[in-house]
């Protein structure tokens, strides 16, 4: 059996707990939270469905894009190492054209080689 | 459905909570009046507010869980009985949809919830160790606890409401007031003793 007078140390708590739990008496709060209720009701309650689902993703899909961002990062840098790797073999195994070919691509023309082979028989 | 720019043209019932009045408004809703859900809003939103307040620890929840509360009745309308207390109805549905805010706060916020209990919306004449101390002794009740205190103490409900509200036998709602006060009352004492 549970006995529920009061002290007189209850009455102050309990004015305490009055003022700490008081309703707003500005008629434009309630004025306001109607309005917001009607909407509320009106929307079905998408938007805060919507909001708290949002806010119960949001540390995890911080969790996923600072993932992303990581391997995104590791992704570019690994490319652009591969990418100067590639240019560098590209520089170090190409053959070296032949000098022959290279002095006479540069100096003669067609024609002139004609003339050169006929004045040489 | 509901429109957004709803502006209620039922008049307030004289006296307010007049039954009469009241279950004429009801059945208007149930039939699919949205003047006449607006005129309920407007009739019981505040004692709505009173009672999801006992159960929630900051003004800005008790704000969703009635919003959450007037939905749900909106939603079980065709379900309430016209016959029976509408309040009662309500204030079960508003104490569930607090409860529901609760849980999923508790989920949410576990490790973060001593340290981050939010102050009230304002600040008129509370000040003092006692309102912080209150404040935090608030945090050592059980969510039960706490709305029993505060609907007895505060709100005026009898036990029978309360236990109808919350739905807990009354005398589970008589022996958590008892159990609330005496917490209340161990924590407080000494910033009491010294004031």
């Amino acid at each position: 059996m549970t006995t529920n007078r009061r002290t007189p140390g209850d009455v102050e708590v309990t004015g305490a707990l009055c003022v700490h739990y008081a309703a707003p008496t500005d008629e434009r709060y309630w004025d306001a939270l109607e309005a917001r209720i009607l909407a509320h009701v009106a929307r079905g309650g998408e938007v805060p469905a919507w909001w708290y689902a949002l806010a119960d993703m949001s540390r995890p899909a911080l969790a996923a894009a600072a993932i992303l961002v990581i391997v995104a990062g590791a992704a570019v840098m690994h490319t652009r190492q591969l990418e100067t790797r590639n240019a560098y073999d590209s520089v170090i195994s190409a053959a070296p054209p032949s000098v022959e070919t290279a002095a006479r691509s540069a100096s003669l023309g067609d024609g002139d080689a004609t003339i050169n082979y006929m004045l040489s028989r | 459905m509901l429109a957004t720019t709803i502006t209620p043209s039922v008049s307030m019932p004289a006296p307010i909570d007049g039954a009469v009045a009241e279950r004429a408004i009801v059945v208007s809703a149930q039939r699919g009046s949205d003047d006449a859900f607006a005129a309920l809003v407007r009739i019981h939103q505040r004692r709505a507010y009173s009672v999801v307040r006992a159960i929630v620890l900051s003004h800005e929840d008790a704000e969703d869980a009635v919003q959450e509360g007037f939905l749900h009745a909106h939603r079980a309308l065709d379900r309430f009985r016209p016959d029976q207390p509408f309040g009662a109805w309500l204030y079960r549905i508003m104490a569930n949809a607090a409860l529901d805010l609760v849980r999923r706060r508790k989920v949410r916020d576990a490790d973060e919830l001593p340290d981050n209990i939010a102050l009230p919306f304002r600040d008129p004449a509370e000040s003092g160790e006692l309102r912080d101390r209150l404040q935090q002794a608030l945090t050592h009740l059980t969510v039960r606890q706490r709305s029993v205190i505060v609907l007895h103490d505060v709100e005026g409900f009898t036990h029978g409401e309360i236990g109808r509200t919350l739905g807990i036998p009354e005398g589970t709602a008589r022996s958590d007031l008892h159990h609330a006060r005496a917490t209340l009352r161990r924590l407080l004492q000494n910033i009491r003793s010294s004031s």
